[in-house]
């Protein structure tokens, strides 16, 4: 019976050591920002320890010039080279918590909604601000990078990167190809997965100068109907890069892309993050669309 | 009744074929049936008919697996998908992808160990000296059910993920990938695991009075029992294996058919491989028009029907 009384004191004890040696973010000037899903944030003046739960949010900071202030990422943070050295909070579905704490951040960005409500409340008790960055376009993406670099107060690198991002974009948008050659995006083979009305992607092949013949189809990635995509007979098929999807699905064997051998490979960690490499993407895709046209 | 069998005979195969007529004359893309080119001939061929042929057998496999199970085990909710079978069948042709991707074969033979596997385990687990009851099987069938979901998540988060990024869809029950060869292979097991089982269908009547009464009629219970596992993990690892968990097939379909000619199993057995045939096709057409172009799986069509039938069947059975 003491024995346990003992051990209980002890844990006691340790639960109260940790508390008082809870080393808070000093709370200092804050100014109040509104994010992506229209919340009131109050993010502190000077950002020096920030968490970021999605590749393209960090690929964000890094275009921003705030890489530095990175002291948390998830493992799919691969780019660029220096998040190699950066301490890993688990992957985007589910990030570990305490090792976020771990890291003392002021601020957590996410980049969708999904993500927040299961950490808000503990983060917010431990004074992290949770700011939400919900870029689903190539536009938002370079307003996006500017709006960090004000928060981040590194402002002239965010707006340097962005205009040269903003300048190639208007390039592309320029030189698009007439007529538009019908583009399926294959997102998986089997089952086969494309894009649709709400994915960030389809404005892009637009941009490109392609027409998505899929872009009507609501949700943002829809199983569809092999049926459905062979009668639709594109003229070029992207590929998604990635190990299960690097031939066009077997539906296609009949179409346009294939007889003509239009079916191009773009690697799918820059088709799949609405972040600066976007602007990549679109430009490999525009030139791919060019092509023998 | 001889009279009352020929008539569902009949009713069964013109309903079979105004399913399969119904079936492959919609789609996703509307097809005037006589006049297609190529690219329509294609959709046609090699895209719709292998589908609706692979649901037909699927539907047929399952529904004979759950069929002779039930009778097998004198319990009426022994259903593939909820015993844990078709989960173990899962199980088997996820590593199959994942350690023998390159053998074709590697996927239906590693289906059939799985399922086989699971079927031993449960029996073993719902067994108890007073017998096996109602509800010791279906909690065998939970336990089985969950511990190999759970092994089968671990899977997903252990691997590469954009490899297996496919089987969440394809583990709810997922016809798209059906081919001409996937429908031949699914084909031969479910016409040898019909006719094998129907063999046995007499010898399933007497056991279904009591296996001790049976034994006194002269049937090798021990090996009817045997058969019965084997031909059902055949039919159920095959039918997985092409196209992932479709749910309660097994468990509504072979009701159906009691209530239309009774407990004779050399009827309900040879008669729920059509009537399966016929649902899943049904379920199947659903899944491929009901929000297209886009699709759904088609396990979600079954269980969607199939899950408030399981209430009403455990209920009665509750009240007996």
């Amino acid at each position: 019976m003491r024995k346990i009384a003992i051990l209980f004191l002890i844990c006691v004890a340790f639960a109260a050591a940790c508390r008082t040696g809870d080393v808070r973010p000093s709370s200092g000037e804050t100014r109040a920002v509104t994010d992506s899903l229209g919340r009131t944030v109050r993010l502190p003046m000077r950002i020096e320890r920030a968490v970021s739960l999605a590749p393209s949010m960090t690929e964000m900071i890094f275009a921003a010039g705030a890489g530095d202030r990175l002291v948390g990422v998830t493992t799919y943070c691969n780019y660029p080279a220096e998040t190699a050295s950066i301490e890993k909070v688990g992957d985007t579905q589910s990030p570990n918590l305490e090792k976020i704490l771990a890291l003392r951040p002021q601020v957590v960005f996410v980049s969708t909604a999904s993500q927040l409500e299961a950490y808000m409340e503990t983060l917010d008790e431990q004074g992290i601000v949770v700011y939400v960055e919900n870029s689903s376009s190539l536009d938002q993406v370079l307003q996006g990078i500017q709006l960090l670099g004000s928060f981040f107060d590194t402002r002239d690198t965010a707006d340097r990167v962005s205009s040269s991002l903003n300048a190639r974009l208007a390039k592309v948008r320029r030189e698009r190809v007439r007529p538009s050659p019908r583009v399926f995006v294959q997102i998986s083979n089997e089952p086969l997965f494309t894009i649709g009305k709400d994915s960030f992607l389809s404005p892009v092949i637009q941009d490109a100068g392609g027409y998505c013949v899929t872009s009507h189809i609501p949700s943002a990635y829809p199983k569809i109907s092999k049926e459905t995509a062979a009668a639709e007979n594109p003229d070029v098929i992207i590929l998604s890069d990635s190990d299960d999807n690097r031939e066009p699905n077997p539906a296609f064997k009949d179409s346009r892309a294939v007889k003509t051998g239009r079916v191009y490979r773009v690697n799918a960690d820059i088709i799949s993050r609405p972040g600066p490499r976007l602007v990549d993407a679109l430009e490999e895709i525009a030139a791919k669309l060019a092509e023998s046209h | 009744m001889p009279n009352r069998s020929v008539l569902i005979w009949i009713v069964l195969a013109a309903s079979l074929l105004m399913t399969l007529a119904v079936a492959v004359s919609i789609g996703s893309q509307q097809l005037t049936l006589f006049d297609l080119d190529d690219t329509q001939r294609a959709i046609f061929f090699d895209i719709r008919l292998p589908r609706v042929l692979l649901a037909a057998c699927v539907g047929a496999s399952l529904a004979v697996a759950g069929a002779s199970l039930q009778a097998l085990l004198r319990n009426p909710l022994a259903e593939p998908y909820l015993l844990g079978v078709s989960n173990g069948a899962a199980l088997g042709t996820m590593l199959a992808f994942v350690f023998f991707e390159q053998f074709i074969f590697a996927r239906p033979l590693m289906a059939f160990f799985g399922a086989a596997l699971a079927t031993f385990v449960v029996y073993q687990m719902a067994r108890s000296r007073a017998g096996m009851n109602v509800e010791r099987l279906v909690l065998s069938g939970v336990i089985v059910t969950t511990f190999l979901s759970s092994i089968i998540v671990l899977l997903t988060s252990l691997l590469d993920a954009a490899r297996l990024r496919g089987f969440t869809f394809w583990l709810l029950g997922d016809l798209s990938q059906a081919t001409m060869n996937g429908f031949y292979l699914t084909l031969v097991t479910a016409v040898i695991g019909t006719l094998v089982l129907t063999s046995q269908a007499k010898s399933l009547n007497l056991m279904m009075i009591g296996e001790r009464d049976a034994l006194d009629f002269g049937v090798e219970v021990g090996r009817v029992r045997m058969l019965v596992f084997a031909m059902a993990s055949l039919l159920v690892g095959s039918a997985v294996a092409a196209s992932g968990s479709v749910g309660y097939v097994g468990l509504i379909v072979p009701h159906l058919v009691r209530l239309a000619i009774g407990s004779d199993n050399r009827l309900v057995v040879p008669m729920s491989a059509i009537a399966g045939a016929i649902f899943v096709m049904l379920a199947d057409t659903i899944a491929r028009v009901a929000i297209a172009p886009r699709e759904l799986p088609v396990g979600a069509v079954t269980a969607l029907i199939g899950a408030p039938v399981f209430i009403y069947l455990l209920n009665r059975s509750g009240r007996l």
